[in-house]
């Protein structure tokens, strides 16, 4: 299973943390800063893998934000690049271009996406239609219900 | 009360405070204005706030007074409010937070309601963040979605059970019916569950995995080669692979299946050899099947024509680092045909990238025989000497294994060991110096060799304590070899005793030197005292200095010395000689060299020795003491917890009388094996 996935800055801002095995606060403020230091120390023409105590950290960049995840000794690294890539097609398919701003401004969003497409630090839904449409239709069930409610949402 | 921002308008004051200092400023102000909010149950910014609040999180100040807010929200009926707050538990609560357990009864409630995208927040949250109570108390609900209901709801509380199992291994049986039967779905987001599921259950299941293995594998092989033949399929598709994620989960339950049963195996082989020359390896996911096709190919008992010869191609980068992660796999059961990329594995020692030096310098000492060691002895020293400190520790010992186990002379043994202490001396075990010794007395013809190399490398460099250990100790047993000045093997240097003495003071008087350091040096000097003949008198005054030295072990072995000086000064020619032959049989039980190179760390287990206890009570009670019992408790070897065996061993009859004492002595000799694995 996957262990964690973070996205950060080029400066080592945290932009999103998942975490799927239950740490204490300040473990995972040493993680996030083990990681940014890691990832963010590799020349640019190394591979994708790190080794990180007893996981494997696979991470790639995407124009300004680094997706880094740690997986078990057993996990297939390369799917997790297709995995990596796959969330970031989500996200794109969803803000339309997405940058980095809309994960800044939008981070509750990219949850979403995330919690619809792995679970448990498993691959959830193996199809992107399906996962968008998902996303679609529980924000148009937040919609409906806000606009009964009449109040704004966030 | 100041109106509350909205979240996106805060983020941007956020952002644009020009100082760390002005955003804390930002910050505090409104977390105390959410903190009031709270307090006073405000109906219509509770979502607000809380998503600032989880912004602010991640920013890395302190939010823990959100959690009974998301408390709150959980239980609220709006569907915005549900979203946020199941979010708000997933990133401030856990299993450690007495407040994840006030969200079960919501938790449960949800996992009926009629809607399944609220349906879906609970499973999803239970799935990151429930506890073993949360998961015992949910399972039975878990079940009941498992089998009635939308696949939408299957797949992800099929993903929600395995989460259970792991938290909870005892619940497995209840999920074994339901997981076989969720193989027949169509939909590839369930099926996808179902096999990690199932995976779960048989890792942790002999039994289970025994059942699966009967009536799976045809399935699997079905879906599999379905998934492999069929034509495009636009929702599925990746770079012309139809669902890579489902086929390699696939692959990965296959191989748990197939590994050591023949039957299971042989099923396999057909739709492996398939799927090895279909998938289209150029992009990403189709390297990624084959990839982990070629893992299970190695793992299974499969037919030896069956031989994945081309590599992964996929992103240049990384295809070194996957190229050499499936032959370290391959070389376990097929060494020569790794033998043959040895010039590669050697060349990528050199790479640019430390992922690549790591899997180079393991795949090299997996490859070490006693055909090549020599050559590639070479290339791992010259690595060594220009590694990344990470891997220095793992690159030294590695070596040391090599050597022990294939060296072709003892002296090439004793050079290859001296190079790595020069090397990477700080970052060796420390094993190493008394390894290093009992070679070196084992060594006879080379004494006169050894001693003069390792003076030579004491008066280049006293920074590396093994080494100055090593050579201390040298200097201190064949000291006399080395005033001697003619040796066969290395050229002849003239060395007095003045230089050899300076060269123990110095490294006794350095800063760099450890206290066990210094231990060595003086003990060295002491034992030139009888190897010399006219600078004794130097040497007493050394050690009588050292009679008053602030350090306790120092000072004790300095007076101890100083004693032989004065009052045994007979006796000192003959504590003084030369040790013998140190037999490696007596220093720790026998040391059983590692049969897997790879397994650098878990092969050496001491066997036990014989030990004896001696017990001296006295009784303080007012009767008489009929018999008692000597217990002994054994530590597991490597671990840290505490004593978990014991060994009663014996019970004497002796009746003392109140006051006196009673003395038993217990020889214990059989060890539960166990006690050592």
């Amino acid at each position: 299973m996957m262990r964690f996935l973070l996205l950060f800055s080029r400066q080592g801002k945290l932009r999103l943390q998942k975490w799927f095995t239950p740490l204490p606060e300040r473990e995972r403020k040493k993680i996030v800063r083990d990681m940014t230091t890691l990832v963010l120390a590799r020349k640019p023409r190394t591979c994708n893998f790190l080794h990180w105590k007893d996981l494997k950290i696979v991470y790639k960049r995407y124009a300004s934000l680094y997706f880094c995840c740690a997986l078990e000794e057993q996990e297939n690294e390369l799917l997790a690049l297709e995995i990596l890539h796959r969330y970031v097609e989500l996200l794109d398919k969803y803000f339309g271009n997405v940058c980095e701003l809309d994960i800044i401004f939008n981070f509750e969003k990219a949850y979403f996406i995330l919690d619809e497409f792995l679970m448990g630090g498993e691959v959830q839904e193996t199809s992107k239609q399906s996962i968008a449409n998902s996303i679609e239709a529980s924000d148009m069930l937040q919609e409906t219900m806000e606009e009964y409610m009449s109040k704004p949402a966030f | 009360m100041s109106p509350s921002v909205r979240l996106q308008e805060l983020i941007r004051v956020i952002r644009s405070a020009r100082t760390q200092c002005e955003e804390r400023g930002v910050i505090q102000r409104e977390c105390a204005a959410i903190r009031e909010q709270f307090r006073q149950n405000d109906n219509g910014g509770r979502s607000h706030n809380l998503a600032k609040l989880l912004y602010v999180h991640m920013l890395g100040y302190p939010a823990h007074f959100g959690q009974m807010e998301c408390v709150r929200l959980i239980a609220s009926p709006r569907y915005s409010e549900k979203r946020i707050g199941y979010l708000g538990a997933m990133m401030l609560l856990d299993e450690k937070q007495d407040a994840s357990l006030l969200i079960t009864n919501s938790i449960k409630n949800d996992l009926s309601h009629s809607s399944q995208y609220v349906q879906s927040l609970a499973l999803c949250t239970l799935a990151c963040m429930g506890s073993a109570e949360m998961c015992r108390d949910l399972a039975p609900e878990i079940e009941r979605l498992l089998k009635a209901s939308n696949s939408y709801i299957k797949k992800k509380a099929t993903l929600c059970a395995v989460h259970i199992i792991r938290k909870v291994p005892e619940l497995g049986e209840m999920f074994t019916p339901s997981a076989h039967s969720l193989l027949s779905e169509k939909n590839h987001g369930v099926l996808h569950g179902a096999v990690v599921l199932i995976t779960e259950l048989c890792e942790r299941n002999t039994q289970t995995l025994d059942n699966f293995r009967k009536v799976a594998v045809p399935e699997l092989v079905q879906i599999m080669k379905g998934l492999v033949m069929s034509g495009y399929s636009p929702e599925h598709n990746v770079a012309g692979i139809s669902d890579p994620f489902l086929q390699v989960r696939i692959l990965r339950l296959l191989r748990i299946l197939g590994r050591n049963n023949d039957r299971a195996s042989d099923a396999m082989n057909d739709l492996l050899a398939q799927v090895a020359t279909n998938t289209d390896s150029t992009k990403t996911a189709g390297s990624a099947v084959l990839y982990e096709t070629v893992l299970t190919v190695m793992d299974i008992r499969s037919e030896s024509g069956l031989r994945v010869s081309h590599p992964p191609n996929g992103e240049a980068l990384n295809v070194p680092y996957i190229s050499m992660t499936s032959l370290l796999k391959i070389v376990q059961t097929d060494h020569n045909a790794v033998q043959r990329h040895r010039g590669t594995i050697v060349d990528c020692l050199k790479d640019q990238d430390a992922s690549v030096q790591r899997r180079a310098l393991e795949l090299s000492l997996a490859l070490v025989s006693s055909v090549n060691i020599r050559s590639l002895m070479k290339e791992l020293l010259l690595f060594l000497s220009t590694c990344p400190p990470e891997l220095r520790a793992h690159a030294a010992s590695g070596i040391f294994i090599a050597a022990e186990k294939y060296a072709p002379s003892q002296r090439w043994h004793i050079d290859t060991i001296l190079h790595v202490l020069t090397t990477a001396g700080s970052d060796v075990r420390d094993e190493t110096v008394p390894n290093l010794i009992q070679l070196i007395t084992s060594a006879s013809e080379l004494h006169c060799y050894t001693v003069h190399k390792l003076y030579r490398a004491l008066v280049t460099d006293i920074s590396q304590q093994p080494l100055v250990q090593v050579a201390c100790w040298c200097i201190g047993e064949y000291g006399d070899l080395l005033l001697k000045g003619d040796c066969e093997e290395t050229e002849p240097v003239q060395v007095t005793e003045d230089d050899v003495l300076d060269a123990l003071e110095t490294v006794l008087q350095s800063h760099m030197s450890s206290p066990a350091t210094r231990a060595f040096a003086l003990t060295a000097t002491m034992k030139l005292s009888t190897r010399i003949t006219e600078n004794v008198d130097r040497i007493r005054s050394i050690v009588s200095i050292y009679g008053s030295c602030i350090d306790v072990e120092l000072q004790q072995r300095a007076v101890e010395y100083n004693a032989l000086f004065r009052k045994y000064d007979h006796m000192r020619a003959a504590v003084l000689e030369r040790m013998p032959v140190i037999d490696k049989g007596q220093t720790n039980g026998e040391i059983q060299a590692p049969p897997n190179l790879l397994d650098l760390l878990g092969g050496v287990c001491p066997a036990p020795g014989d030990v004896t206890v001696s017990l001296l009570a006295s009784n303080s009670t007012d009767s008489d003491i009929t018999s008692f019992s000597l217990q002994a408790a054994v530590p597991k070897v490597g671990s840290t917890s505490y004593p978990t065996t014991t060994k009663p061993c014996s019970t004497t009859n002796e009746s003392p009388h109140q006051g006196s004492f009673c003395q038993d002595t217990a020889q214990i000799d059989s060890f539960p094996t166990t006690a050592w694995s």
